[in-house]
């Protein structure tokens, strides 16, 4: 197909069909009899639980399957008219752009500017050309700031962005996000998905979007494609995908879906304008429920500290300069109860938890965790590096540490052939392991950003260890940007900004309180204290009588 | 966590010189290093590549490389003692040693190792300028259509060492969050999994540079081969490297280089010596930043007569008036 054709959009943007891959060594096949088609300028939205094959339907469209892993592959793949499986991600990269989920390996230059115009420059572009490019793209998604600072020195969500440029900087027609807001804060996430939407409606570009947190992106979306055990199992639109995901895969459904459906309003809403629209029109007006804000029921052995910080001060440097990331943080957590702190990107959520560990020394005031402190950090694995789960956890205190988080019978396997949810438990069973006076548990158990990458399955499994971990005693701390997991475990939200607390308070009020940090159903029915499904179903159904 | 040694952008000359120019200036500093053993002329390399470290706005590189340079320095004179027998000043006898035999330090085997120390820590002065000022990305650039491969590597080693150093610092971390009843990591479990780890990323970076369009033939890329752009800083360099280098020459042939260790130490300070050392020093002044000239103002011209009409308006300008208009 001609250069011409490819630019006017003759052909659709992705094309696959009847694809199958199996990546080399593997026992089952990563995709089975895919078929897909995704016409210029749509946005569709991939939705599944972990594994079942949606990073390999991205990489199999931008050419990484099977040009750069190999393995065995049959049926075909167009991308804008160029076979994928004959061309590679090079000769793709003019047509399709792909931006994975860790925005810290897909840079490969040291400045800004270098990155973006990296692409051109492959390309064979001229030197006036590839520089109009990569400023109308720096203008489009607001970096031009940016493009002269070290790659090493930006946040995590500006290096999602710089990703994003430099995917979108040769115009392609198609591009692909596999979790691109998985490490962002709701603030930053947003944006992302409302800036994607933006250039898929000005600039004609085809989206084709791999997300675990729905309700933040369903809107934006033209249509879904649903995938199961390498299989697309759903293709409609969105209002059609959560009919289906309420019947047939519940674990896919939004939170103000499973609210309409808990109420029993009908049909599902898309998301919070189409929610409050169909609620509008159905005249109902919830009142807020009996149990308000503030008169939440602290949990079991409050009176007993598990941190205390008192005009916490930490400094950090970056780019030969310090910075304050905590400023005079006040703070406290009791054993027994369950806090989620949130924030934006850099507020010093981790910093907390690292000071509470002792892995930074704070340069004033006092940060304690009388009863000892359990960390885990945000990558699991860094903590996993024997072959043998007995050998990282040997004798009676790791068997009672793998016995806490229910791993006691996976003693001899490698941690390397455990799901990613055991890998997550075992790496917790090591901070614990030595830390219990027999059964009972360190003061304070901490962990940092634990759903990245989750599915809701693996989130529910998680709100119900951190629960067990309360219950025996254990204050629980989650720092985490996912304020529907939040809601879900957290009996107290502490909001940091800019190094400070800003707010601290029952979850039903903190995360029913705002707009960013607040749930769908508190965007939805906007009571004060009604942050879950239930309880706004409950709402809902009280309205009714 | 960022390395002392990592490019940092800033608006000043070396940093904005190509860096072919860079290159020739600090590479000029360190081949006097290596042609010269008189230790005032290594001393004024060391001045001038830490002073240009520090107009450069890398004083914090410079500092981290003397200490780097000086932790190198210390083993290479304790060997150079140990081993070289030679000299006539015995400061110690240290009796017999297996495989040393006899081992006596003399004051002339310490300044010659001490010598071989102030190189090393000279040296290191210079690379850390150039790291910390000199970007990678162009250096890759004006590499690339000289040796594609070599460029490639040197582009995934780029990327793939500061994220191996952020790697094995969460690493380190993830050890001391471990607790009593767990395994101790150690060194050789923890640094397998460092290299394992950095094997992954580095599939995930080759990745990332076949989605830029690394994998497409070197035709593509020459088609669009660019001249880098020149700086006007550039000839200041250039001139800054040919005089220390033509210095150097100069005074290799007139004998500036007045250093010999054994039988006993004469150090040369010789008016060449002197000459050399303080054009050489003076060099470290390449990468100022004078302020822009001020230009004189203008007298202030009578208000203009208004124009003419009729057709005398519309003639062009006259090959005189436009060189009356540039003066």
């Amino acid at each position: 197909m001609s250069e011409l054709a490819i630019r006017r959009g003759a052909a659709p943007a992705l094309a696959i069909a009847g694809l199958g891959y199996s990546y080399p060594r593997a026992g089952a096949p990563a995709l089975a009899d895919v078929s897909l088609e995704i016409s210029p300028g749509e946005f569709v939205l991939l939705a599944g639980r972990s594994a079942s094959g949606k990073s390999t339907l991205l990489k199999a469209a931008c050419g990484l399957v099977p040009h750069f892993h190999g393995g065995e592959v049959s049926g075909s793949v167009a991308v804008a008219g160029l076979d994928a499986i004959e061309s590679g991600p090079g000769e793709l990269a003019s047509v399709v752009g792909y931006v994975a989920q860790d925005p810290e390996t897909q840079v490969v230059s040291t400045t800004v500017a270098a990155e973006i115009a990296l692409p051109l420059e492959m390309r064979g572009d001229s030197a006036p050309s590839s520089a109009r490019a990569v400023e109308e793209v720096a203008l489009a998604l607001a970096i031009p700031h940016l493009l002269d600072r070290t790659v090493d020195s930006l946040s995590g969500g500006e290096l999602q962005r710089v990703a994003l440029a430099a995917a979108l900087v040769t115009r392609p027609r198609l591009v692909l996000l596999d979790e691109p807001t998985s490490q962002l804060d709701p603030v930053a996430g947003d944006e992302l998905i409302w800036l994607l939407r933006r250039l898929n409606e000005e600039w004609g570009v085809a989206v084709l979007l791999a997300e675990h947190r729905l309700e933040r992106c369903l809107a934006a979306a033209d249509r879904v494609v649903a995938m199961d055990a390498a299989a697309v199992v759903f293709d409609g639109s969105p209002g059609a995908f959560l009919a289906w995901a309420h019947e047939a895969e519940p674990a896919l459904s939004t939170p103000a879906s499973r609210l309409f459906s808990l109420a029993g309003v009908a049909p599902l809403p898309v998301g919070v304008r189409a929610a409050r629209t169909l609620l509008e029109a159905d005249g109902r007006r919830p009142r807020a429920p009996e149990v308000r804000a503030g008169r939440e029921q602290p949990g079991p052995g409050t009176s007993q500290p598990a941190l205390r910080a008192r005009g916490v001060w930490v400094e950090l440097s970056r780019d030969d300069e310090s910075h304050d990331v905590l400023r005079g943080l006040d703070v406290s957590v009791a054993r027994g109860e369950r806090v989620a702190l949130m924030g934006r990107n850099g507020a010093g959520k981790s910093t907390l938890l690292k000071s509470a560990a002792g892995l930074i020394e704070p340069v004033r005031g006092k940060l304690e965790a009388p009863a000892g402190i359990a960390l885990l950090t945000q990558n699991p694995s860094d903590y996993l590096v024997r072959e043998r789960v007995g050998d990282e956890l040997p004798g009676a205190a790791g068997l009672a540490a793998l016995r806490v988080v229910g791993l006691e019978h996976a003693v001899d396997a490698d941690p390397r052939d455990l799901s990613g949810g055991e890998r997550q438990r075992l790496a917790l069973a090591i901070a614990l392991a030595g830390q219990m006076e027999g059964e009972a548990l360190p003061g304070l158990v901490a962990l940092d950003e634990p759903t990245r990458g989750m599915d809701r399955t693996r989130k529910d499994e998680l709100v119900a260890l951190i629960g067990r971990l309360a219950e025996r005693g254990a204050g629980v701390v989650v720092a985490t940007h996912d304020v529907e997991f939040a809601a879900a475990f957290a009996e107290r939200v502490v909001l940091l900004g800019d190094g400070a607390a800003i707010a601290a308070g029952p979850a039903r009020e903190v995360l029913s309180g705002g707009w960013y940090f607040a749930t769908e159903v508190a965007r939805v029915l906007d009571l004060p204290g009604v942050i879950t499904p239930e309880q706004g179903a409950a709402a809902l159904r009280e309205e009714a009588r | 966590m960022r390395s002392p040694f990592a490019y940092v952008p800033r608006p000043r000359p070396l940093q904005a010189a190509s860096p072919g120019a860079a290159v020739a200036y600090l590479g000029a500093l360190v081949a006097v290093a290596f042609l010269y053993s008189s230790p005032p002329v290594l001393f004024a390399v060391g001045f001038a590549a830490a002073l240009a470290g520090r107009l450069a706005g890398a004083g914090g590189a410079v500092r981290s490389a003397v200490r780097l340079g000086l932790a190198i320095a210390l083993p290479i004179v304790i060997v150079n003692v140990l081993v070289v027998d030679r000299g006539e000043t015995v400061l110690a006898r240290l009796g017999e040693w297996p495989l040393l035999g006899q081992v006596d330090v003399t004051a002339e085997a310490l300044a010659d190792g001490a010598v071989f120390g102030l190189r090393a820590v000279v040296v290191m002065i210079a690379f850390a300028v150039y790291s910390s000022c000199v970007d990678p990305d162009r250096v890759l650039r004006a590499l690339r259509p000289l040796a594609g491969r070599s460029a490639l590597t040197a582009t995934l080693v780029s990327r793939l060492v500061p994220v191996a150093a952020a790697d094995a610092g969460r690493l380190r971390d993830a050890a001391r969050l471990r607790g009593p009843g767990a395994a101790e990591a150690g060194r050789a479990p923890l640094a397998r999994r460092l290299l394992a780890g950095s094997l992954d990323r580095a599939v995930d970076v080759a990745a990332t540079l076949e989605l830029r369009g690394y994998g497409l033939g070197p035709s593509a890329r020459r088609r669009g081969q660019r001249r880098l752009p020149r700086s006007r800083f550039d000839r200041r360099f250039h001139l800054a490297a040919a005089l220390v280098l033509a210095a150097a020459i100069a005074g290799k042939l007139a004998g500036a280089d007045g250093f010999d260790a054994y039988p006993t130490v004469t150090v040369g300070l010789g008016a060449s010596t002197v000459a050399l050392a303080a054009l050489v020093a003076a060099s470290g002044l390449a990468p100022l930043r004078w302020p822009p000239a001020r230009r004189q103002p203008r007298p202030v011209a009578p208000a203009p007569a208004p124009p003419p009409r009729g057709p005398a308006a519309a003639a062009p300008p006259t090959a005189a008036d436009v060189e009356t208009a540039n003066v």
